[in-house]
């Protein structure tokens, strides 16, 4: 039998993607890696790490977490999912604004709580965490901001129109590792791990934590590779154009525990390619099997 | 010690004041990247930067190496381009790469105009997919290429996007071989063959989508790089061959789809960044010259940015999702 590497970096090819994976045992720290140490696009995987500091400044006693914010309509960050895509005004605390960026990846959330807690403290806690590779250069609203200038275009709907005009992709800062919104695949392995093991705040925040990757409701990344009613699948997802990502831990009935994260780039520029989603859950399922084999 | 390496490090280093940005920069890792600059102090004998805050700051010592270092790094890249240029006067060699299938008097065509605008320079063609290409272009193996799209051109210049029209192969006698043209429906069910996958990954998985789309499910599908294999598969009746246009052989023909549900799109590519001029003017004329070939003797026509691509956004596919 081929490599475990070699296997993963087969089903990626077959998708079509370039892929790179981290997964670890979170009881003995073994890791299955696939250019796990290579700089990636997180894209909306950098609402974990908000997640993380947003709870830390919540044990600190910084902020209080059943405060209550108004999210008016006309100043709220766009997106496809949560209170993005509401009409009216919305009253809603702290907490159930981490809700909403965690189970359905709210924009209008993410940079409601940006604002709260500061991109700073997102950065200086994962510089605390030992994560150095990981950076976050604003909120969502930002990144969006530089999607449009990078492209030439007003919206965020005719930049799909534009997306295959020779060149356009490589100008976007927003899918250049470098410049935008950044991490490796092992580093928000670990971070997945940290929340799991409760190191990355006090336990009682990080299980609060957990159950929100719990309630994630996207079937067709990670999830998929896992089809199995004792199996908890716990997980954030990051998505843009070419961009498909997921990070989070699945749990085994018999106790196995293992913090996956899988970033990839398609060579298509179609909007929906159902194959470089369920790869995800593919290469996840086959690392953490390799993970859970006897002697493996 | 290689010198000229280290002083890259310290250049990239001294400029982004930031490792982590710097390794970026340089596509390493940040450990080997300290290690290098910790290397470098201890055989110079000073220290470069100042590490003791959060921060990264050059020291006096640093600042005035600075300028220095950057110097020998422009007078290698120099040395680098001095002798892409004796390369290219004294063996007088462009390399370009081709995709499988263009054809005899596409190839004809092509070398005969780089013959006629470059006189002094030998055309050295190599069949490669794209994916091979696009490595070989990035690793400096390759000098400009022809590409099938959808593929990874994050390091690449494109030229103008050509489409080219897909049909299929069939037997003459069949009944949709007497049709003018066909609808890639009318071949429901059937298996077709087409250009191996592992040459255009992208290419390959978007043609099938898009049979799929227009109501072709292939029930197998078979890789072919050389016309013969794939027109064998077509005269036994196993298969339909999907390809752009190609001459009729002896008992099979080519017939278009109609209003071209089908296509391959194609451009030049070339290595982005600093080169030499010789070789920039060389990549120049041979895009210009590929790119009127292929559309006088390949059928490609100019990408038409009339039609906009329409994509309904769906949540779990939407901008930060």
């Amino acid at each position: 039998m081929s490599g475990i590497e070699e296997r993963i970096e087969r089903a990626f090819r077959d998708a079509g993607v370039v892929g790179c994976l981290a997964a670890i045992d979170l009881d003995d720290g073994r890791l299955v890696g696939v250019r796990a140490d290579r700089p990636v696009v997180i894209a909306s995987v950098l609402k974990v790490p908000l997640l993380v500091a947003l709870h830390r400044q919540a044990a600190a006693g910084i902020v209080d977490l059943s405060e209550q914010v108004v999210l008016r309509p006309g100043e709220r960050t766009t997106g496809p999912t949560g209170v993005a895509v509401l009409q009216d005004e919305v009253r809603m605390s702290l907490r159930d604004l981490a809700a909403m960026m965690i189970t359905v990846s709210d924009n209008a959330a993410a940079d409601t709580l940006f604002a709260r807690v500061g991109v700073e403290t997102v950065n200086a806690v994962l510089a605390e965490l030992g994560l150095h590779r990981t950076h976050i250069p604003g909120c969502c609203r930002e990144l969006f901001d530089t999607l449009l200038a990078d492209a030439g275009v007003d919206g965020m709907d005719e930049l799909w129109a534009v997306l295959d005009e020779p060149g356009l992709m490589a100008r976007l800062r927003a899918l250049d590792p470098a410049r935008t919104a950044r991490s490796t695949p092992e580093e928000i392995a670990q971070l997945f791990a940290a929340i799991w093991r409760d190191e990355a705040a006090p336990a009682a925040e990080c299980a609060r934590m957990r159950r929100l990757f719990g309630l994630q409701v996207w079937p067709h990344r990670l999830a998929s590779g896992f089809p199995f009613d004792d199996v908890q699948v716990s997980g954030k997802t990051g998505t843009l154009p070419t961009i498909r990502n997921e990070a989070g831990v699945v749990e085994y009935p018999d106790g196995g525990r293992y913090a996956v994260a899988v970033f990839t780039r398609s060579l298509s520029t179609a909007s929906v390619l159902p194959r470089a989603d369920a790869v995800i859950g593919t290469t996840a399922r086959m690392a953490v099997e390799h993970l859970r084999a006897p002697g493996g | 010690m290689n010198l000229v390496g280290h002083l890259e490090c310290f250049v990239a280093v001294a400029e982004e004041l930031h490792f982590g940005h710097a390794a970026e920069r340089l596509g390493m890792a940040q450990p080997p990247l300290s290690q290098r600059i910790q290397r470098l102090e201890r055989e110079l004998g000073i220290r470069l930067f100042d590490r003791s805050s959060r921060h990264v700051e050059l020291t006096p010592p640093g600042r005035l190496l600075l300028e220095e270092a950057r110097d020998i790094l422009a007078r290698v890249d120099r040395i680098y381009s001095l002798a892409a240029r004796a390369r290219l006067g004294a063996v007088g060699t462009v390399r370009a790469g081709l995709p499988a299938g263009l054809g005899g008097p596409v190839l004809a065509a092509l070398i005969e105009g780089f013959r006629e605008h470059c006189p002094d320079l030998r055309l050295e063609l190599r069949e490669l997919g794209s994916a091979e290409q696009g490595r070989a272009l990035t690793e400096g193996a390759l000098d400009v290429g022809v590409l099938r799209h959808p593929c990874d051109v994050r390091d690449l210049e494109l030229g103008p996007m050509l489409l080219q029209p897909v049909g299929a192969v069939l037997p003459a006698g069949s009944p949709h071989g007497a049709r003018a043209a066909l609808h890639p429906a009318d071949l429901a069910g059937r298996e077709v063959v087409l250009f191996p996958r592992e040459d255009a990954p992208g290419a390959h998985d978007e043609l099938l989508a898009a049979c799929r789309r227009h109501g072709l499910d292939p029930s197998a599908v078979h890789e072919a790089r050389h016309p013969q294999f794939a027109l064998g598969l077509v005269l036994a009746g196993t298969a339909v061959a999907l390809t752009p246009r190609t001459e009729d052989a002896e008992g099979a023909v080519w017939r278009p789809f109609a209003g071209d549900p089908l296509a391959l799109r194609t451009s030049c590519a070339w290595p982005r960044g600093r080169r030499d001029p010789v070789l920039e003017r060389a990549v120049e004329h041979f895009t210009s010259i590929a790119t009127g070939v292929l559309r006088r003797h390949a059928g490609m026509v100019p990408l038409d940015r009339s039609t906009a691509r329409r994509v309904v956004a769906r949540p779990s596919s939407g901008f930060l999702a």
